[in-house]
């Protein structure tokens, strides 16, 4: 934990290995919430970083970033923007970012990130995240708002998939496309959230793992773990990404595929915002993501040998 | 095209239940009412109805619990 802390960029993080060669290590941690705290900071010695949600920071008092600044001394922090809007036609709100600059600035994290979604139009705020129509306004919209968050925050946000439970009208790209048109084309790297992959896999019938295959593998650099449920009956029933529960074992198997498609240096981050279980439960989930991922490490490794053999 | 009128027409259909049901009633007459080219009128007249039913519910829901946002 202490080399880590000592060593950590911005983002991911390395170690020095013996021979002073660095190498990337893959990183695994949780979101950070008020109910975990103290599980958290009982059990640093299995997590080697918690992500925080930068907007219950935006208007803290002040005992408040205090202590997110004695909580980034402790361990390595990244910040996870919820309400930006970045993918969107219309221009990103310039206070919310100016917001996130200064907490930037202030706690030092060593990544941040914010959603592909878009969360306010023509005035309304929506309250939650939603999916653009994919289309060329929607990314060229995104771009323009990345290159903005870059410039004031001085650091490019990692952008996430999001989960969706409507298909949003007027897409001419399907989900993968798009994301790949903005992550070619921005200087943002992708967190991908696995849970809202599978979730949007199983709602609208596409193969998750040729979604992965279709990402630029070097550019995913952070991994979101989560659970959900359906909701509907019948034929109409759909799974919505509520955060609620615990992570279902085909997100472990894609998780295995982006060890098997990606060089380690990956932060992965288990989010869960309620029905709250143990502390040991939420670090078991946890490990077995150290397994899966490095199950899928041990697949690429095998087959690169292999194919030095051949 | 104008995607901005379109995501403004969207957050309004999804957070208000009176605009969500004129427009389920008559969605032509909305989406023009709202100034979306005919293209976005043609896409949002086949809107994913049972995937807007699912997203405002779960909408309602979140906003009912002051939305935790935490995604």
């Amino acid at each position: 934990m202490a080399v880590l802390a000592e060593v950590a960029v911005e983002e991911g993080a390395v170690v020095v290995a013996a021979d002073h060669m660095v190498m990337p290590k893959d990183c695994f941690g949780l979101g950070w919430r008020p109910q975990l705290a103290l599980g958290i900071l009982s059990n640093l010695d299995r997590i080697d970083l918690v992500e925080v949600i930068a907007d219950d920071f935006f208007t803290a008092p002040r005992s408040d970033r205090r202590a997110l600044k004695t909580l980034a001394a402790q361990v390595p922090v990244t910040l996870h923007g919820v309400s930006l809007g970045l993918a969107s036609s219309v221009k990103v709100d310039r206070d919310r970012l100016d917001r996130t600059a200064r907490l930037y600035e202030e706690i030092k994290p060593l990544s941040w990130s914010e959603h592909l979604a878009f969360v306010r139009g023509g005035g309304i705020e929506i309250g939650h995240l939603a999916a653009p129509p994919r289309c060329d306004e929607t990314i060229e919209g995104t771009l323009k708002n990345l290159a903005l968050a870059h410039t004031i925050v001085g650091v490019a946000p990692q952008v996430e998939n999001v989960a969706t439970l409507i298909d949003p009208p007027l897409s001419r790209y399907d989900e993968a496309s798009w994301v790949v048109e903005i992550i070619r084309n921005s200087q943002s790297n992708l967190l991908l959230d696995l849970h809202n992959l599978h979730a949007n896999a199983l709602n609208f019938g596409f193969d998750p793992i040729d979604f992965i295959s279709r990402m630029p593998a070097g550019r995913v650099r952070g991994i979101h773990l989560a659970g959900g449920r359906w909701v509907g009956k019948g034929n109409v029933r759909r799974v919505l990404d509520d955060h609620l529960h615990d992570v279902p074992d085909p997100v472990y198997a894609l998780l295995e595929e982006i060890g098997a498609r990606t060089e380690p240096g990956l932060t992965v981050i288990l989010e869960r915002d309620g029905h709250f279980p143990s502390i040991d439960s939420l670090l078991d989930q946890l490990d077995h993501a150290r397994q899966a991922l490095a199950q899928g490490r041990a697949r690429r490794t095998i087959a690169s040998r292999g194919e030095e053999a051949a | 095209m104008s995607t901005s009128l379109l995501e403004a027409f969207l957050a309004r259909i999804y957070v208000d239940a009176q605009a969500r049901e004129k427009f389920l009633s008559d969605p032509t007459a909305e989406a023009l009412r709202a100034g979306l080219s005919h293209d976005e009128i043609e896409a949002v007249k086949q809107i994913d109805q049972v995937g807007l039913e699912l997203f405002t519910v779960s909408l309602k829901r979140k906003r009912q619990r002051q939305y935790s946002k935490h995604r």
